[in-house]
């Protein structure tokens, strides 16, 4: 679980004594992908290339530079430092500060939006759900909220992803220490089930919640058919398309979301202005972006 | 009208409290010599200044001191302070000991820490902002930061009961401070801090700052700058660095009034990439934090 503020770490010194190339390497990875490394977090993206440095047997990290802006290596390359940069970091329950924005600032307002409506129901999108920690983290809390905010109220939630092999572990639901290190007892006791000494599996009540399936999120005409979002989650996604395709696909998040809903990303990646109709808003620790609802008359 | 008469009355009784702190000796030296440049400020006056009260030069020593700055060799004086860690840290440490050694802290109903940690990263986050839209007087942009929430103190001080009340009841119901002030003592720290930042003659734009910061379209002058210090207030908020207290809302900050009032006078308002800037900023609250720590000897624990 990322904590609600960035964890102390590096002091003054510490960071003086970082190759200035990281920086740099920092702001490309920025500028290409959305990604963005903190300051006191730099010693992971050292790491990373220090991992692509010794497998390329490479001598420096300015060595490495070089490899990483060069026209013919620059696009594989920047794919395997992403990779190095963004693995094992999903786990269930990531990202608390945006969980707390759900809970207590999004939902009442999506609630209230929508209660004038005959139908009383909330549409979530987890688009590359990878594995499924994310969409289970949502089935749960909203099941959480089901005695509460959303008495009543039938949720649904999609969960998407371009590798047939992620979706079926996915729809399994098995998961480990590593991806429940964030996950509390409570939501493990009343969610999960024992499957073995190392595992727990995901209960069938919770399954129920979410639809699991294959999906390209560059397939133009299956993107059409998403209509109707709440909320879509799309985390270490869209890092690894280029501009373009990046652009488009936000296009399409965009227009599948119901006015007054919201769109999230990693917690430290960025829309990088690349659409201008999301209005981004900060909640106490996260971010989102925010489309407008018809009444505020803001589009 | 009305609002007159209660800014008035607040003014009056803030400006006649006995209790209310006399402004320290060296505080309008020091906020001039902040905001002249830096080219034009002396070492000599710095330390001139620095030897008029003995509490402060100690507490600016012990900062200097600390791990923070890394210094293998421990400044022994104020100069050598100025020397080792620039002549800008060591005014900002100054200023800061200063002040809250003008108020002091024994039951403030507010975590001093808290506070001091909010003030200091709103006037870096007000800096780091009027470089970027490319202001011209960046550190005037980092004073107005600091000194904001001034009203904080004067309330922490002249009305204990009351603002102690306005604080639990913005902790439980998850709401900005101004509106449990409101709410709660029928004023906030805006009258409150600038009817002591008149009398201490701060000067116009700081005295509209202090009073505006939550409303910046109502200032009358410097409106620039009070729009600056709203959003830079609102980010700090957003980003750990708030009253301790989650604040239950969103912030919309390109969509906000401040941000159209800012838009009139910086063309480089546009290119600020505002998710960057978070970032950023959120690789600097750790520095804060130990900051106010070294300052005030607390822990260098987040809240």
């Amino acid at each position: 679980m990322t904590g609600t503020q960035p964890a102390l770490a590096t002091t003054a010194p510490v960071k003086a004594a970082m190759d200035p190339i990281y920086r740099q390497i920092r702001d490309l990875v920025y500028k290409v992908s959305g990604i963005y490394q903190l300051d006191e977090k730099l010693y992971l993206m050292a790491d990373g290339c220090a991992r692509r440095i010794k497998l390329l047997n490479l001598k420096s990290p300015r060595e490495y530079w070089e490899l990483l802006t060069a026209p013919a290596s620059r696009e594989a390359e920047l794919r395997q430092l992403l990779n190095e940069l963004t693995i094992g970091e999903t786990c269930l329950f990531r990202s608390q500060p945006q969980l707390d924005a759900l809970h207590k600032i999004i939902l009442p307002e999506l609630v209230m939006e929508k209660t004038k409506q005959v139908t009383k129901r909330l549409r979530i999108w987890s688009a590359g759900c990878s594995t499924g920690e994310e969409s289970y983290t949502l089935a749960m809390n909203m099941m959480e909220q089901s005695e509460r905010l959303l008495k009543g109220w039938t949720v649904e939630i999609l969960a998407t992803d371009l590798n047939d092999r992620s979706v079926e572990a996915a729809k399994a639901g098995i998961y480990g220490d590593y991806a429940l290190r964030a996950t509390t007892d409570y939501f493990k006791r009343k969610y999960f089930v024992t499957l073995d000494e190392k595992r727990l599996q995901v209960k069938s009540e919770v399954k129920k919640l979410i639809t699991f399936s294959r999906l390209n999120l560059q397939d133009d005409s299956r993107m059409l058919f998403m209509k109707g979002m709440d909320l879509i989650f799309c985390c270490n996604v869209l890092i690894y398309f280029d501009g373009p395709s990046k652009s488009k696909v936000i296009n399409h998040f965009f227009s599948n979301l119901n006015f007054g809903g919201y769109f999230f990303l990693g917690t430290s990646e960025s829309l990088m202005k690349l659409n201008e109709q999301f209005h981004l808003v900060h909640f106490p620790g996260a971010i989102g972006y925010w489309k407008p609802s018809l009444k505020s008359g803001k589009l | 009208m009305t609002t007159v008469i209660i800014n008035d009355t607040i003014r009056e009784r803030v400006q006649r409290i006995e209790t209310m702190p006399a402004i320290p000796a060296i505080f309008l030296p020091l906020l001039e010599l902040l905001n002249a440049p830096p080219e034009a400020v002396k070492l000599e006056e710095v330390v001139k200044l620095a030897s008029y009260d003995n509490a402060i030069a100690a507490q600016c020593l012990r900062a200097a001191n600390s791990p923070l700055f890394g210094l293998a060799k421990s400044p022994e004086s104020i100069r050598g302070a100025v020397m080792l860690l620039g002549l800008r840290k060591v005014e900002t440490i100054l200023l800061t000991c200063c002040l809250s050694n003008a108020f002091p802290t024994k039951r403030w109903p507010l975590d001093p820490t808290v506070f001091w940690r909010h003030s200091l990263g709103c006037a870096m986050v007000c800096r780091k902002f009027s470089e970027k839209m490319g202001a011209r007087d960046h550190e005037k942009a980092y004073m107005a930061g600091l000194l904001h929430d001034l009203g904080l103190m004067v309330n922490c001080i002249a009305f204990p009961e009351k603002f102690t009340h306005s604080v639990q009841y913005a902790l439980k119901e998850q709401v900005a401070m101004d509106e449990a002030e409101r709410g709660i003592m029928g004023f906030t720290h805006c009258e409150t801090g600038s009817a002591l930042a008149e009398k201490w003659h701060l000067g116009t734009d700081m005295v509209q700052v202090i009073a505006h910061h939550h409303a910046p379209e109502r200032s009358e002058a410097a409106q620039p700058l009070v729009a600056l210090v709203h959003l830079g207030d609102l980010l700090c908020r957003m980003r750990g660095m708030g009253y301790g207290y989650y604040e239950s809302r969103k912030v919309d900050l390109a969509h906000n009034p401040a941000w159209s009032i800012l838009q009139k006078e910086y063309s480089g308002l546009e290119g600020i990439d505002l998710v960057r800037f978070t970032f950023e900023l959120d690789g600097e609250v750790a520095e804060i934090f130990e900051l106010v720590a070294t300052i005030f000897g607390g822990a260098a624990v987040q809240s």
